[in-house]
């Protein structure tokens, strides 16, 4: 190439983007003002027109069913994926910080993270055929709602379970027996093993409830060992146990290690009954648990619909509020 | 949950991002599977992203950023340079004469096009075949709004220079 005139050198950039269409007014006036006293500068601007226009007829077109297959492809995958996602969101709470995930078909996870406070902590990011995305503003709802239940506000939460999470159909039958147990009231291990029509597999059951994917809403701190105390919760958490049901009226008093809760001090349903009696009525007081529901207050009975019974009158000799 | 807005996401923008990358893998195939998985990956952070976000750039950063992992397999490079291309493109020329002579010289663009270090080339096509603001280019190259017009300034003149000597189609008059 022959040494170009230094005006011509100056304003090669502005040259190029004005004639490929990226300048800035004021430069094509320049550009322009040059040209018009520059042939060789004229026929590359010409050249970098043309250039521009042959690079823009690059734009490639796919034939039509390429495109059509592809999007179809690309929609049933999302499809598979949408099917499989659980968004969620992990917020503190007065039982430390706790993660919600929610399905297209209703809540599929609540966990209780200990220490942790991102999704490492949680066994979501590791279950297989789960695909976890942090959930936006829509999930704050549910956040609120469970702050409101665990401090006692609120005594239900309405919310769609997408039981999937469960490991086994023993598992969502021992869930669902659970999820039975009403607000202020408690269960034994042996009780849900009956219900379920399984009263030789307490062991099976207290194993189900270790693993429950959604405590709090399937409150599975209302099964208590037949004892009376409440034996374990979620691995090592006894005390969320203990806090959640005195949030919810239930006595409790220490033992040894552990809680137990106050049968005394407690209403008592027995199986197959539609009646709830003092804890001095007829033989109650020497009932097995396995048998038994208690509840914390008369409200939570008959919230139920449970009616008090006509022998030993709780409504009309009712015990001593805590 | 956010999901109706995302269908209507791939409604607008799937053609042109399978577009987008065959032109750049001058295949289909690889096409089809990395426009899928560009979406599969916006859908997965559509949550996050922010309301006044512009989804079209995003969506170009996503699929820049799958083109340029693909491009580092040295082999496919080549092989998508030098194979057999399914893209076709548009002309419209004025006469049989004009069509011939835009045909050749597109071919010779073509070649140096594909030929141009990636970054050069990505920011070309974005610009030039997509029309992104060299703000969007920058974000989806990892670089300055001012870089990516540099590459784009480069990649011009590369291609002026690989047209030394060849007959151009004739545009319109300068002015």
């Amino acid at each position: 190439m022959t040494a170009k005139h230094p005006s011509c050198r100056a304003i090669e950039v502005d040259l190029v983007v004005t004639a490929t269409g990226d300048a800035e007014s004021r430069s094509a006036e320049r550009v322009h003002r040059h040209l018009d006293g520059c042939a060789p500068c004229r026929e590359e601007f010409g050249r970098y027109r043309a250039v521009d226009q042959v690079a823009r007829g690059l734009r490639a077109v796919p034939a039509p069913e390429a495109v059509a297959q592809s999007r179809a492809g690309l929609e049933s995958r999302l499809a598979d994926l949408r099917q499989r996602r659980v968004a969620y969101r992990i917020f503190p709470s007065p039982l430390g910080h706790i993660l919600v995930g929610r399905s297209e078909h209703g809540i599929a996870l609540v966990e209780y993270l200990g220490g942790g406070t991102t999704l490492r902590a949680s066994r979501l990011g590791r279950l297989e055929g789960v695909e976890a995305v942090e959930g936006g503003p829509e999930l704050e709802g549910l956040q609120r709602e469970l702050i409101e239940y665990i401090g006692g506000a609120r005594r239900d939460l309405d919310w769609t379970l997408d039981w999937r999470l469960t490991t086994s159909d023993f598992s969502r039958k021992v869930l669902q027996a659970t999820a039975a147990i009403p607000y202020g009231a408690v269960a034994s291990y042996a009780g849900v093993a009956r219900r379920i029509g399984r009263p030789s597999a307490v062991r099976a059951v207290a194993q189900a409830l270790r693993w429950n994917p959604l405590p709090i809403v399937v409150p599975c701190h209302r099964v208590i060992g037949t004892s009376g105390r409440l034996t374990g919760y979620a691995g090592d958490k006894l005390g969320l146990k203990q806090r959640l049901l005195s949030v919810e009226g239930i006595k409790l008093r220490a033992a040894r290690r552990d809680f137990s809760v106050v049968r005394d001090a407690m209403y008592a349903l027995d199986e197959g009954e539609v009646a709830y009696c003092l804890p001095t009525c007829g033989s109650i007081g020497t009932r097995s648990l396995a048998k038994l529901t208690l509840f914390a207050s008369r409200e939570s009975a008959e919230a139920r619909g449970l009616r008090p019974c006509t022998d030993c009158r709780p409504d009309l000799h009712p015990l001593p509020a805590a | 949950m956010g999901l109706a807005p995302f269908e209507t996401v791939v409604a607008s923008h799937h053609a042109e991002i399978y577009r987008y990358l065959l032109r750049l893998t001058s295949r289909s195939g690889d096409a089809d599977d990395l426009s899928q998985e560009t979406f599969l990956r916006a859908y997965r952070a559509w949550e996050s992203l922010g309301d006044g976000a512009n989804v079209r750039a995003w969506l170009f950063t996503i699929a820049t950023n799958l083109a340029r992992n693909y491009f580092r397999s040295e082999s496919r490079r080549r092989r998508a340079y030098a194979g057999v291309s399914d893209v076709r493109t548009d002309v419209d020329p004025a006469s049989p004469e004009e069509e011939r002579r835009f045909r050749e010289t597109r071919v010779l663009v073509e070649r140096v096009v594909d030929g141009l270090p990636l970054k050069q080339r990505l920011a070309f096509v974005l610009r030039k075949l997509h029309d992104l603001e060299y703000e969007a280019i920058g974000r989806s190259l990892k670089c300055s709004p001012e870089s990516a017009r540099a590459h784009v300034f480069q990649a011009l003149k590369k291609i002026r220079l690989g047209l030394n000597g060849h007959e151009l189609p004739m545009m319109e008059s300068v002015r």
